[in-house]
């Protein structure tokens, strides 16, 4: 088990330098002058001045030099302050944001964070359900249903589901609106009375005992959720369903009947276990499922999250900031897809034992 | 001639194949389904009826109605099949060949260059498609956007040769040139599920007899590699590929829906669902807008779904299950 962790750990390093390479040959491909806002703020209009940054900062240097600047900082020799520096969580200045890029991403952060910690129980709970109850039913009519949901789930675009929830349940019902808070909740919680221990709304209000605050929040977080698990979910209910079909087939399904155990408890003792295996592995699927659909799911709910920043920096050609949101997210990826083999490590002996 | 007749007997892939074939003959009888008015320059652009902002309803000459800006969506719902078809298949030929070489390469020659290209290949998936696909595009755009790209242009006109059939001696017009960037960075980021499918499968074929036999003859590693090993691992590519077609396009339409893929007015299925997000307050009356061209992108990535699905169950049962 040991040795199957360190081999994971070991690798890691590697991958993460290979992400910051290519970010940041991705980087070079911009003009000096474009690169510029890696380490200064304010890019000057007069041609002396942006030569002078450009001398100043080596943004002419050979890539590798630039790598090594990018990634450790870059000592400025007249206040021997230091500047930029991937490793010192400086990502450059993003303009669109109007301040650091790495300020942007702990401010929207817990937005996104709150949206995915709702979802993500709620989808592994009735995915996980639905696949078994569809395997067990095989091929009868449930599972025909739950299959031809899936599937449909699988091919619905997030944003064309997301702009359907909204047409029906907020512009003809009005029952649950976009964005993140209700404006009379937004007061109240910009207000200085509101503690915010972890600036995700929801909780804040759950802490703060204002419960109607607390309810207000969830109304107007249950569209995105739905929109953003749509997707995985159906991933998810499919991948259990045939993983669940292989475990029901096999000897010691018949052995445990056998025995004289009731279906139910053949079910739940037997096969699910086993059936879940796979659902643990495809784990890093998911979560880049849900990456994926952040950026689209705050697009069409203005939801001011990670995501509809990114798609706002894009649109405006914010490239540093971009990239910047890019590679934290994928170090955000490889730790999650980390953890999810030292998961399946300990759920499965057979892979702890190879 | 067995696979098709498996196909054309379960129901789910039939009603695939069913969807794929109309899709085709809109695709192919577009300008008779939806002529393009006379003094258009351009069949992709979406003709316009007027300027005003505020959709307006289906009607008896605008079917579907129109979009913010008067484009009319039954237009664009029709020639944006072909936009979706170019797009997918293009994709997905450049990603299959990028993949084939890596992975064959890799699994061929083994030792320090299969570690090598592995290790690559992991670093690209360490990132999420969707965030790495924006964040390629709007570097691209940047570069693409100064004019001049050096041997970036290169890549661009080979895409619009396969894409659009545009001749390489012209400059690239800078509507076609939106949409290629998209298409290079999904591409990019693309290959990889195909490079290590390829790469397991040659592995397992290579310690066959046959292979040993013919390096016992001599023949040189190239024929063995295509003559021997690449044949036997044909049929796993089509299947990823049958089932990836549709995702392309969805991601593809993700970045149009952002703003990033193809250009304000061209018949393309994101593009029209993007004009959605300024009436999001109003959807109850403009319901239009999302659903006519929401239905199509739906049925049409359903469609490959239900083929590659299939085709999955048909031609391996092994690969049941995963899907990535």
């Amino acid at each position: 088990m040991l040795r199957y962790i360190v081999r994971r750990l070991l690798i890691m390093p590697v991958l993460l330098i290979g992400v910051t390479v290519l970010i940041f040959l991705m980087l070079s491909m911009l003009t000096p002058y474009e690169r510029a806002s890696l380490y200064v703020q304010d890019i000057p209009k007069r041609q002396g001045a942006i030569d002078g940054i450009i001398e100043k900062y080596g943004l002419n240097d050979p890539i590798p030099v630039q790598y090594y600047h990018w990634m450790v900082g870059r000592k400025d020799k007249a206040t021997g302050e230091i500047k930029g520096g991937v490793l010192r969580g400086n990502l450059g200045w993003s303009k669109v944001g109007k301040s650091s890029v790495a300020k942007v991403i702990g401010r929207r952060l817990p937005a996104t964070a709150e949206l995915a910690l709702w979802a993500i129980a709620p989808l592994i709970g009735l995915s996980v359900w639905m696949g078994v109850v569809a395997a067990v039913h095989h091929n009868r009519f449930l599972d025909q249903i739950l299959r031809v949901t899936a599937i449909g789930g699988w091919s619905i675009p997030t944003f064309v589901f997301g702009l359907l929830v909204l047409m029906l349940f907020y512009a003809r019902l009005g029952w649950f609106p976009p964005e993140r808070l209700s404006d009379w909740a937004l007061r109240i919680v910009q207000s200085g009375e509101f503690a915010r221990y972890t600036q995700m709304n929801s909780l804040d209000a759950l802490l703060n005992l204002r419960f109607d605050i607390f309810f207000d929040s969830l109304r107007h977080l249950i569209l995105p959720v739905m929109t953003l698990s749509v997707v995985s979910w159906a991933f998810l209910l499919r991948v259990t369903r045939s993983s669940m079909l292989d475990v029901l087939r096999q000897d010691y399904m018949t052995t445990a009947r056998a025995k004289g155990l009731a279906e139910g408890e053949v079910i739940r003792r037997h096969a699910v276990p086993n059936g879940l295996i796979p659902v643990i592995t495809v784990g890093g699927l998911t979560l880049i499922g849900l990456f994926n659909g952040v950026v689209i799911t705050e697009t069409v709910f203005c939801y001011p999250g990670m995501g509809s920043f990114l798609a706002q920096a894009a649109l405006s050609l914010d490239v540093v900031s971009v990239l910047g949101i890019t590679l934290f997210s994928s170090f955000v990826l490889v730790f999650g897809n980390l953890l999810v083999d030292v998961l399946y490590g300990v759920v499965d002996p057979r892979i702890r034992l190879q | 001639m067995k696979v098709v007749k498996r196909l054309l007997k379960n129901p789910t892939s039939l009603t695939g194949i069913l969807l794929l074939f109309a899709f085709v003959i809109i695709a192919i009888a577009a300008p008779w389904f939806a002529p393009t008015p006379p003094k258009s320059r351009d069949a992709y652009m979406i003709p316009r009826d007027g300027f005003s902002t505020a959709p307006k309803p289906p009607s008896d000459k605008h079917i579907m109605g129109t979009t913010e800006g008067q484009y009319d969506i039954y237009y664009g719902v029709i020639w944006g099949t072909r936009t979706a078809f170019r797009i997918g298949v293009v994709i997905t030929l450049f990603t299959a060949i990028i993949g084939l070489l890596i992975g064959s390469i890799s699994a061929f020659y083994g030792g320090w260059l299969d570690e090598i290209l592995m290790r690559i290949t992991e670093v690209f998936q360490a990132f999420p498609f969707l965030l790495a696909a924006i964040t390629l595009t709007s570097v691209l755009q940047t570069i693409y956007g100064r004019g001049e790209a050096g041997p970036l242009m290169f890549l661009a006109k080979l895409l619009a040769l396969v894409t659009f059939g545009q001749s390489p001696v012209q400059a690239v017009d800078p509507v076609q040139l939106q949409i290629l960037t998209g298409m290079l960075a999904i591409i990019f980021f693309g290959w990889m599920t195909y490079a290590r499918v390829i790469r397991g499968n040659i592995l397992a074929v290579k310690e066959f007899d046959y292979a040993l036999a013919a390096r016992t003859i001599g023949a040189s590693d190239m024929r063995i590699l295509f003559r021997h090993l690449l044949p036997n691992a044909v049929f796993p590519v089509l299947v990823i590929a049958s089932m990836n077609i549709g995702s392309y396009v969805l991601t593809f339409a993700a970045l149009s829906f952002l703003g990033l893929g193809a250009q304000r007015g061209y018949a393309d299925w994101g593009q029209m669902i993007s004009f959605a997000r300024n009436w999001v307050p109003s959807l109850a009356e403009h319901w239009y807008i999302v659903v006519y061209p929401g239905t199509v992108i739906v049925l049409f990535v359903l469609a490959w779904n239900l083929v590659g699905d299939a085709l999955r169950d048909v031609l391996d049962p092994r690969l049941t299950g995963s899907r990535a």
